[in-house]
């Protein structure tokens, strides 16, 4: 299996007056193709920052990240932006969705950024697969949580990522469905072949993933 | 919590508003800078208006120079009825002329066309006249050939105290300077004059209708006389005599009383625009500050709060807000009043004083209460939408205005009651009634555009343009902000439009530079047996001048169809001038060729020996006067019987020769008359005042570019106090718009957080703002446009009086910077939302 992914002495510090808080501290990380990865820790180990560094919505202070063929440690945010469209999807914990686009223009709205020719048909295809069929035209406010977390994961899917990062994405949910959130994504990753980096306090969650990764003060164990 | 009905309850109420306010102050920063400039500039109107008319009032009396006064006008009147009031009270005379004064034993001498008051040694019968040096009053009474000039006269000629100035071809000594005196009222308030003794008239023989002669008597009362019956037994001397005029106090400075009136109507129009205007700021502001705490709200609703005590909540900060920033403006309103006092003690010796009233005061805070009220109720009421649910569910939940039937009936009444304070003793309520109905239908048009908007923009979704795909989406969405932003953007665009229309119109007026066929000179006083003298004299200086010369009679309209004129017309009109005392007459031969006949047919050759009237048409029309009407005029103590037999449309504005009235010459040119001339220069430098008076001394010579500069220097002062004022105004309406993007800027923020982790670039994020913003306001340039045109051609003709003109390029170039510097605003407004950072939003933070 080719790499898809290298980090390599990763640094993230920040400034809090006269402080230096130490986020992440000399990460080495490779991933290949196809790998599901969970990422586990203490809470402010550094589990969010890191699939942050890797997604590119935050900077690293030094060390390079490289992402198939591109260093994205020395591209700008356009230039970021462009390779996360295609190829990176993200899952949060708080969903993200926009309160006033419905289930259906959540899921199309990445499909039209990437010039689809029939968006909304897609995204109808997505949702009824993650069984929303019935919640199409509805708001975020009226979907439950599990029904939110399922038009997220339909929407960081949409493009067929190469690479899905997830956030504690059943941190706000309960047990039945924290299972099938988790059923819907590994099924995903199987199917088409993407890469998963997850970051889960979960440890049945955890243990799905083919590799555990253990982050302590911002070093992987 | 129970619902809050004792007295614990409200304390504790009072306990979190205090409380939320002392640490919220900041991110409600623009209200309170709203608030404080649109209530600091109702104040500074209510302050200086209320100084002004008290300073008018309370010098009634030595504003009108007595208790009561005898105008005849141009005619010296009836002396017998004069002495009879002469045996129970004070009289003052006093005669105004104007002539030329010209300075002598200079290497150049100048000469200037001056108003001269004549007054006797009982003048002023109130107030004191203000000179220097001392005793030089006493000295202009006793010795004759003396004069005070004022400080502008003094200025203009360069005049000191003891030099000889030559008046006609008299010599008099300037024995010192005015500063100022108690009567402006029938007087020059700005411009160059001076102060004589009775005996001048004498000295200097004057009788021509050149001179603008005009007599008043001013009457004083003994101290224990009852002024009703006083004033009766005067209008009971006098009530026979048609050419006489009593003016009492209240009807003193009612000149400087109506520009004050008209002037300030207008600043109350803008203030009230200000206060309405901030009105929408504050509920836009205020909105977005309840999305901010939106969790705070429903935190407080978990813990048992109700809906109705949260709300009491943010009425009481709004409340406690609003009375420390009226305070606040109010007390800074009266350091202007000294900038005033300055402006108008220099040329009307007026002294403003600031004046306190409670009941300003009062006024001002329930204006802007009512204002608050009104604009916060749909914006508080929207606290009824947040759930205490949603911190469970963890839904962004945006809060939008809300109407119930209840707040939309409280609103509607309380709105009615603004209406009424405001326009109670307002100088025109129907002027602010009217405001009031185009302010809202203003905002009903700009709400119903928004409307419209949104369905042709649901129509054409389907675009590959991701950039205006979100635009469009933004726009039409359900629970869109577009109606609001609309609103507030084309009531602001439409302020700034009229405002900056008003601006530019009165810059055009200040200035208009002479018009073509303006001659350089006027001269009066030219007498009949002169004539050749005068165009012998100019064509020696410049053989090439152009010289028209009429002839010149003084007539009054004594009655028109055998009725009292006065029955035609009310004093308020415009027209009412040409019967309101005697007017100068010419006649010409042929149709003027600036004064096209608009109806009816030039003279009748074969009635020669009748006389014929060709009107101002626009007079015709105020007096409703029909062809054939007769007018009986007084023409030298004789009364004669004229037909109006055409109308002509008369621009006064040219500058050139033009009489309200024209007689047929066949019949004219037997009454005893003088000239008018007017001259145009092709060498103006070679023609010398000083040499003309020498050979003319009683010719008056008004040259039209010193004329035009003094109308200049007059509309200058009133166009920096309206651009001030626009400014200020202005200033709101920048604060408002930008507040309208910061009722979005939560959901911005969050849309465009989430648009970044999906991939979007910062380029289709701005781009989707500036089509967004391009949509909305290239369709309320347009609305905005056409109502601006309306109010600016309005404030210009109605409050001003003064010329408004349609100028395309100009409308354009406006319409584009204010697009501009609008849009400008939005992104620097929106710039922290454009392209957030991720990480503290998803961290919380």
């Amino acid at each position: 299996m080719s790499i898809l992914l290298k980090l390599k002495k990763v640094n993230l510090k920040y400034q809090t007056g006269k402080d230096t808080i130490k986020v992440l501290n000399n990460i080495d990380l490779i991933t290949k193709k196809k790998e599901t990865i969970s990422i586990v820790g203490e809470s402010g180990s550094g589990k969010t920052s890191l699939i942050m560094l890797i997604g590119g919505l935050e900077q690293a202070t030094s060390g390079k990240i490289f992402f198939q063929d591109h260093e994205i440690t020395k591209l700008n945010e356009d230039e970021v932006s462009a390779i996360r469209k295609k190829n990176i999807g993200i899952i949060f914990q708080s969903f993200y969705l926009i309160p006033n686009y419905t289930a259906v223009e959540n899921v199309a709205l990445t499909l039209e950024l990437n010039k689809f020719k029939n968006p909304e048909k897609e995204a109808k295809l997505l949702l009824d697969r993650f069984g929303l069929k019935h919640r199409f035209n509805n708001l975020p406010s009226q979907l439950s949580g599990g029904e939110q977390q399922r038009v997220a994961i339909a929407r960081s899917i949409a493009m067929k990522p190469e690479l899905i990062l997830a956030d504690e994405p059943t941190g706000n949910l309960d047990t039945e469905n924290s299972l099938m959130i988790s059923d819907i994504l590994f099924n995903y990753v199987k199917e088409e072949g993407s890469s998963l980096i997850m970051v889960t306090h979960d440890p049945k969650l955890a243990n799905k993933a083919k590799r555990k990764i253990k982050i302590k003060d911002g070093k992987i164990k | 919590m129970e619902k809050s009905n004792n007295s614990s309850e409200v304390n504790l109420i009072f306990k979190y508003a205090f409380k939320d306010l002392s640490r919220n102050y900041k991110k409600i920063i623009s209200i309170i800078i709203t608030l404080f400039i649109s209530l600091f500039i109702l104040s500074a109107i209510f302050t200086i208006e209320d100084s002004l008319k008290k300073e008018l009032n309370d010098n009634a009396k030595a504003l009108l120079g007595g208790d009561l006064e005898i105008d005849y006008n141009r005619n010296e009147g009836n002396l017998k009825l004069v002495t009879k009031v002469k045996e129970f009270a004070t009289i003052s005379q006093m005669i105004e002329f104007s002539t030329m004064v010209a300075t002598i034993n200079r290497d150049k001498n100048k000469s200037l066309f001056t108003r001269i008051k004549t007054v006797d040694e009982k003048y002023p019968l109130y107030g004191t006249v203000e000179y220097e040096p001392e005793g030089a009053f006493d000295r202009m009474q006793n010795e004759p050939n003396t004069v005070l000039i004022n400080e502008s006269l003094s200025k203009t000629l360069n005049l000191k105290i003891n030099e000889q100035i030559k008046v006609q071809d008299k010599l008099f000594t300037v024995i010192g300077i005015v500063k100022s005196v108690p009567d402006v009222s029938g007087f020059v308030a700005f411009g160059d004059w001076a102060l004589a003794g009775k005996q001048t008239l004498e000295i200097l023989k004057l009788n021509g209708i050149g001179s603008f002669l005009n007599y008043e008597y001013k009457v004083k009362f003994n101290e224990n006389d009852d002024e009703q019956e006083i004033e009766e037994r005067i209008e009971n001397i006098f009530k026979d005599d048609q050419k006489v005029k009593l003016r009492y106090p209240e009807n003193s400075a009612s000149g400087l009383k109506r520009i004050i009136n008209n002037f300030s109507q207008f600043l109350s129009l803008v203030s009230i625009s200000a206060m309405l205007i901030a009105g929408i700021g504050v509920a836009n502001t205020l909105l977005s500050f309840i999305n901010q705490n939106n969790m705070s709200i429903a935190v407080r609703k978990a813990v048992g709060f109700y809906s109705g005590d949260i709300k009491i909540l943010y009425y009481l900060q709004l409340l406690i807000l609003l009375f420390v920033v009226t305070t606040l403006a109010y007390g800074s309103s009266f350091l202007i009043v000294p900038f005033v006092d300055q402006y108008l003690s220099d040329g009307l010796g007026l002294n403003v004083l600031p004046v306190f009233s409670i009941i300003n005061f009062i006024k001002i805070f329930l204006i802007g209460l009512l204002v608050l009220i009104i604009f916060s109720i749909p914006t508080i009421n929207s606290i009824d939408q947040v759930k205490a649910s949603n911190l469970f569910r963890n839904v962004f939940q945006n809060l939008e205005f809300y109407y119930s039937k209840k707040s939309v009936i409280l609103s509607f009444l309380l709105l009615s009651i603004l209406v009424l304070v405001f326009s109670y003793n307002s100088e025109n309520p129907i002027y602010s009634i009217g405001y009031f109905a185009a302010f809202f239908v203003c905002l009903g048009v700009f709400f119903l555009l928004s409307k419209l908007i949104i369905f042709f923009l649901k129509k054409f979704r389907s675009t590959p343009n991701i950039s205006l795909k979100v635009s469009i989406k933004n726009i039409t969405q359900t629970k869109s902000i577009t109606p609001i932003t609309i609103m507030s953007l084309g009531l602001g665009v439409t302020l700034l439009l009229t405002l900056a229309l008003v601006g530019t119109n009165f810059k055009r007026e200040i200035a208009k530079s002479i018009p073509n066929i303006a001659p350089d000179y006027f001269f009066v006083g030219i007498q009949k047996g002169e004539k050749e003298k005068f165009e012998t004299n100019i064509f020696e200086m410049d053989p090439n001048a152009k010289v028209e010369i009429v002839p010149m009679v003084s007539s009054g309209i004594v009655k028109i169809n055998g009725i009292n004129p006065n029955t035609y017309i009310s004093s308020d009109n415009d027209s009412y001038w040409v019967i309101g005392s005697d007017r100068r007459s010419s006649w010409v031969n042929e149709v003027p060729e600036d004064n096209p006949i608009t109806e009816g047919k030039w003279w009748d050759l074969t009635k020669s020996n009748e006389l014929q009237i060709s009107l101002d048409a626009k007079v015709a029309q105020d007096l409703k006067i029909n062809l054939g009407d007769i007018f009986t005029l007084n023409i030298y103590g004789r009364e004669i019987d004229g037909k109006i037999v055409n109308f002509r449309s008369v621009d006064y504005r040219d500058l050139s020769i033009n009489f309200a009235m024209l007689f047929n010459p066949q019949f004219a040119n037997n009454i005893p008359h003088e000239y008018l001339a007017t001259t145009k220069f092709k060498n103006i430098e070679n023609f010398d005042e000083i040499s003309m008076l020498e050979v003319l001394p009683s010719l008056s010579m008004i040259k039209i570019a010193d004329y035009l500069n003094k109308v200049t220097s007059v509309l200058n002062k009133v166009f920096m106090a309206v651009t001030l004022i626009s400014a200020v105004t202005i200033i709101i309406g920048l604060i408002v718009i930008s507040s309208a993007i910061m009722v979005q800027g939560k959901v911005k923020e969050y849309q465009n957080l989430v648009f970044k982790i999906i991939g979007f670039t910062k380029r289709d994020v701005i781009l989707s703002s500036i089509i967004e913003f391009l949509i909305i306001f290239n369709s309320v340039i347009l609305i905005a446009t056409f109502f601006a045109v309306i109010a600016s051609k309005f404030i210009m003709e109605n409050l001003f009086e003064l010329v408004w003109k349609f100028d395309f390029k100009v409308l354009l170039t406006l319409g584009f910077s204010i697009g501009l510097v609008t849009l400008l605003l939005i992104m620097l407004t929106n710039l922290k939302y454009l392209n957030p950072k991720v990480y503290p939003l998803i961290r919380n933070q």
